[in-house]
């Protein structure tokens, strides 16, 4: 990374990226029109690349840009495209005393893991130069994680293939 | 001394991402919208690789970025098969809203 500017002008940089995250996260959940909830989930996980990069993860941070802002979000849109209906009542009120109490919980907890997680002390200086380039991490991946990288590409077909059959249409004129 | 996480402190991160996880359980327990539902859960990874990453810088340990790509693979696996049910439920169903899809109380 390139020195700064000024003392805390990261900081300014992290405040800002994490402001986007946290805005885009909000509208995506609260947007009527799905299309534009789409949109906003890509600008919240553009968002989340930048912060990988800020954490020397550089190779993530461009995996998230092509499979999740690129490929995923492709696929939501075209499913979105397919039933594109705007909801009358979007926000599920049924049930809202357990919800509310879901959601009294969801604060409670979420502010003493912000508790326990703020005292996580930082590392010291930088890490090594190789840290997070795609020559370690395929080192990582081939010699330790060799199994687990195998059983993804298995999963990536099953899902693929289950994902044909689930959505296939010829059952229903089977059945019409 | 130019690092982020050393000017800035790495529970900056770990809290923003527990901020995000919570945006996206709020998602999935308030939205009636399956699409929606599924989009506050590749949230929620989001978040937890921003975590599991966040704790690869702190370790210097490279392990937590396989760890996150590995999720990344699954997360794409599993937006693939949610969005083929949610198609195949508004074929037969004519909507996606998960308050209504009650046949299965019965």
């Amino acid at each position: 990374m390139n020195p700064a500017p000024g003392p805390n002008a990261e900081a300014v940089f992290f405040w800002l990226i994490a402001l986007l995250c946290v805005g885009g996260a909000l509208a995506t959940i609260s947007r009527r029109n799905a299309v534009s909830a789409v949109m906003c989930l890509v600008g919240t996980l553009f968002a989340t690349a930048v912060l990988y990069v800020m954490l020397y993860a550089h190779f993530i941070a461009i995996i998230q840009v092509l499979v999740y802002a690129g490929a995923v979000m492709v696929l939501f849109v075209f499913v979105v495209m397919i039933l594109n209906k705007e909801e009358e009542e979007p926000w599920a009120l049924r049930g809202v005393i357990g919800k509310g109490i879901a959601g009294a919980a969801l604060v409670y907890f979420s502010g003493r893991l912000i508790g326990l997680l703020w005292r996580v002390p930082s590392p010291r200086g930088e890490p090594p130069p190789s840290f997070g380039t795609t020559r370690d991490i395929a080192h990582e991946l081939f010699a330790g994680y060799l199994f687990p990288f195998e059983a993804v590409s298995l999963v990536l077909l099953i899902a693929v293939v289950g994902a044909l059959v689930v959505a296939h249409p010829k059952h229903e004129a089977h059945r019409e | 001394m130019s690092d982020v996480v050393w000017n800035l402190g790495i529970h900056h991160f770990l809290a923003l991402a527990v901020v995000l996880f919570a945006i996206g359980v709020v998602g999935v327990l308030f939205r009636r919208n399956a699409l929606i539902v599924l989009m506050s859960i590749e949230l929620m990874m989001n978040a937890a690789n921003l975590t599991v990453l966040a704790f690869a810088r702190r370790h210097g340990d490279v392990r937590g970025h396989a760890l996150a790509m590995i999720v990344i693979a699954i997360a794409a696996a599993e937006a693939a098969v949610g969005l083929a049910i949610v198609v195949g439920v508004f074929r037969a169903a004519r909507h996606a809203n998960i308050d209504r899809l009650t046949s299965l109380k019965h």
